[in-house]
């Protein structure tokens, strides 16, 4: 019997798989990148920890003491608001990776205002003021791409990213300014302090936690069920179809991203006003990209986003911790790890999209009787199976990076 | 405004373009790798370690091999990143936005880790900038021809070698079969493998060789342009100058040779801030942003006049399935 030549791999559009299965996946993609980010650094730390200690150290670092906890809440909030503010964007297809900039412009707007008011005015103008100037800051610094991108169609991602840039020697320019004998360090500012909702770390902690909740419910209300929300999706979706349809694509496009700008300055407002009290040029925290990353691993569902954001934060404070426990000098060791989870985490969604048949693994499926039409057996690799494939490959992504 | 300062321009300029023609490579074969700042940054510690490799346990070090070693693991390093992208968009078929930048925030960290806990031990670092003297071995006696010796001659090994790369790189996109099936895969996939071309190889090959090549650029950042020494902030700053390398490519239109040119103009311009006297100390800052700026008006400019000659790849951006519709 001829049989008909195969490739080795083949691979085949899914369809659905179901949800536990999709969990199943991600949850491995996780555990591997953890395991071999332990394995890594326990074996490059002079023998200072072990296998174990290293989720010990991690989970200390993240929930150790009260205030760890809080600080946890608080940054997970931030991170959170600026991934809901970008995924506005990226609904529509609108690559925003201004994140950083805005988030500074925010924050710019914020300690311009402190600066030139305080003292002179109380607390609660200055925090109004406030508000209002961080919010118009980076909505007009997420509005000048988007009309550039409306009217002629200007390459959206590099133009965000060089106003990162601007933003941040803008914010230098000011410290500049503000302090010219100084080290280009600014001292935080007695004046505009956002109130707090109890006392200690909690209360102060609160307040962010509480607005950046009421943000992600809202803006899921409002991608979800209003009819702006369903315009963004449209455009996002096809623009052919959106044009047949009437809606104006400029005008969306604008509106967007005067929302996902408004809602970093927002983030910045809290970044100053609750946190810092004063502005520097890395106050940003790489939140927009990070952001990004939030955004695309939590399917763009602002609930789902709120767990990625969780486990991000969770991982990076603990990896500080570990840092500490272990003997690193360097602390961009947990940049070294979340980049792996964020390989992983992108990597193992080929394995929920895509089918990978093995041929030449032999199946015992039963062989159809020989009568002639036999030629053309369609392999049918088992679910589970093709799950398993799914972490063989990815480690196999892993050694190029060691 | 004097030879110093072009000649200062064209050193710049070099990092800029092996960013930059890297990058073209990888857009050709439709692959937008917003991992080029990160790949450089690997390339920077890469070479670094290269470097103390060779070093560190020779006595008597020779200016070629520290040089050889130090090109060949940046490369070997920003190779590595760019194949891990290459796999997750290539094969995984993921999105190429976000996996790039998974990859410059993978590669920033790992950048910033592995050189101060690895590579920077004890005496490493006069190590390093002896290494950074031997990239000047390659200048002539450029005294003698006066400013255009100072101009043209007085360069590193790096700043020759981003001018061959270009050169090869053009050559071979424009008057290549390579090159031609090549753009064909970046237009489409589809009906170049349709043709008969292996698109699953020509992908991986340009993403690591356009990896390999921008890597390069941070080496010669810190060996040819810092002279060897190694900043705390390294890593930020080659991811500013990635970016920028990244944007020149739209300036440029894609085209390796003219890539020479545009490296030089934003080289001139991000040195600015440091060459221009008599300036107040809080208006530096505001220097800084020239070259961001004025890649805005480019970028604006370009997409206004908007002519197919000067746009992006069709198929930039899209990954390749052969069994879609």
């Amino acid at each position: 019997m001829e049989r008909v030549k195969q490739p080795l791999i083949h691979i085949t559009k899914r369809e659905d798989m179901p949800f536990w299965k999709r969990m199943i996946v991600r949850a491995a993609a996780v555990i591997i990148a953890l395991l071999i980010s332990d394995i890594f650094i326990t074996a490059s730390s002079d023998g200072r920890g072990g296998f174990f200690e290293f989720f010990a150290s991690l989970f200390s670092g993240a929930f150790g003491t009260e205030r760890r906890f809080w600080m946890l809440l608080q940054n997970t909030a931030l991170l959170l608001g600026v991934a809901i503010a970008l995924v506005v964007a990226f609904k529509m297809k609108f690559w925003n990776l201004g994140g950083n900039g805005q988030v500074l412009m925010g924050c710019l707007a914020s300690a311009m205002c402190m600066f030139y008011m305080g003292g002179k005015v109380n607390d609660g103008v200055i925090c109004l003021v406030m508000f209002v100037a961080s919010i118009l800051a980076g909505m007009v610094w997420a509005v000048i791409p988007a009309v550039f991108k409306a009217f002629f169609n200007t390459n959206e991602s590099l133009f965000t990213l060089m106003m990162n840039y601007i933003a941040m020697y803008l914010v230098a320019f000011f410290i500049a300014l503000w302090y010219p004998t100084g080290t280009g360090v600014m001292s935080p500012l007695p004046y505009g302090n956002l109130p707090t909702l109890g006392d200690g770390i909690a209360g102060r902690v609160l307040l962010p936690v509480l607005i950046v909740v009421a943000v992600t419910a809202i803006i899921y209300c409002y991608l979800r069920f209003s009819k702006h929300g369903y315009e963004i999706s449209i455009v996002g979706e096809s623009l052919n179809t959106a044009r047949y349809a009437g809606i104006n694509v400029k005008k969306v496009i604008i509106r967007t991203l005067c929302l996902s700008g408004a809602l970093c300055g927002l983030i910045g407002f809290l970044l100053v006003g609750s946190v810092n009290h004063m502005v520097s040029t890395t106050m940003d925290g790489n939140m927009g990209f990070t952001g990004i990353m939030v955004a695309w691993m939590g399917k763009f569902n602002p609930l789902i986003m709120a767990g990625v954001a969780f486990f991000i934060i969770f991982l990076s404070r603990g990896m500080s911790q570990v840092c500490t426990d272990f003997g690193f000098t360097s602390s961009s060791l947990s940049d070294i790890v979340v980049g792996l989870i964020y390989f992983f985490l992108i990597g193992c969604e080929f394995f929920i999209s895509y089918k990978v048949h093995f041929n030449f693994i032999k199946k015992k499926t039963k062989q159809p009787p020989a009568d002639g039409a036999v030629a053309e057996v369609e392999p049918e690799a088992q679910p589970e199976e093709a799950a398993e494939g799914g972490v063989q490959i990815t480690e196999t992504s892993e050694e190029g990076n060691s | 405004m004097d030879a110093t300062f072009f000649s200062n321009a064209i050193q710049f300029g070099a990092i800029f373009l092996f960013g930059c023609v890297g990058e073209i490579l990888t857009e050709k074969s439709g692959h937008l790798n917003l991992g080029i700042p990160g790949i450089m940054c690997v390339g920077a510690a890469g070479g670094c370690f290269g470097a103390k490799l060779y070093l560190m346990p020779t006595a008597d070090p020779n200016g070629f091999m520290t040089i050889f070693m130090a090109i060949l693991f940046a490369m070997i390093f920003a190779g590595i990143l760019g194949a891990v992208y290459g796999f997750l968009t290539v094969t995984l078929r993921c999105n190429q936005n976000v996996t790039g930048l998974a990859v410059t925030i993978f590669g920033a960290g790992f950048t910033s880790f592995f050189l101060n806990s690895v590579v920077l031990t004890e005496g490493v670092s006069t190590a390093l900038s002896s290494a950074g003297q031997n990239f000047f071995l390659a200048a002539m006696p450029y005294e003698a021809l006066g400013w255009f010796g100072e101009i043209f001659l007085s360069h590193g090994a790096m700043v020759y070698l981003s001018i061959i790369v270009a050169v090869i790189a053009a050559v071979v996109l424009r008057y290549t079969k390579v090159g031609l099936n090549l753009r064909a895969i970046g237009e489409n996939p589809a009906t170049a493998d349709a043709v008969g071309i292996n698109v699953t190889g020509y992908k991986y090959t340009f993403i690591i060789v356009g990896a390999a090549i921008a890597g390069l650029g941070g080496l010669c950042y810190v060996m040819d342009y810092m002279g060897g020494i190694v900043g705390a902030t390294v890593d930020t700053t080659i991811q500013g100058i990635g970016w920028l390398s990244i944007a020149l490519v739209i300036f440029t239109m894609w085209r390796p040779a003219l890539a020479i040119l545009g490296s030089i103009v934003f080289g001139a311009l991000y040195i600015l801030s440091s060459r221009i006297t008599g300036i107040a100390f809080y208006q530096i800052p505001l220097l800084n942003i020239v070259p961001f700026a004025v890649t805005l008006l480019v970028l604006i400019v370009t997409s206004i006049i908007g002519k197919r000659e000067t746009q992006a790849p069709a198929s930039l951006g899209l990954s390749y399935f052969r069994e879609d519709r």
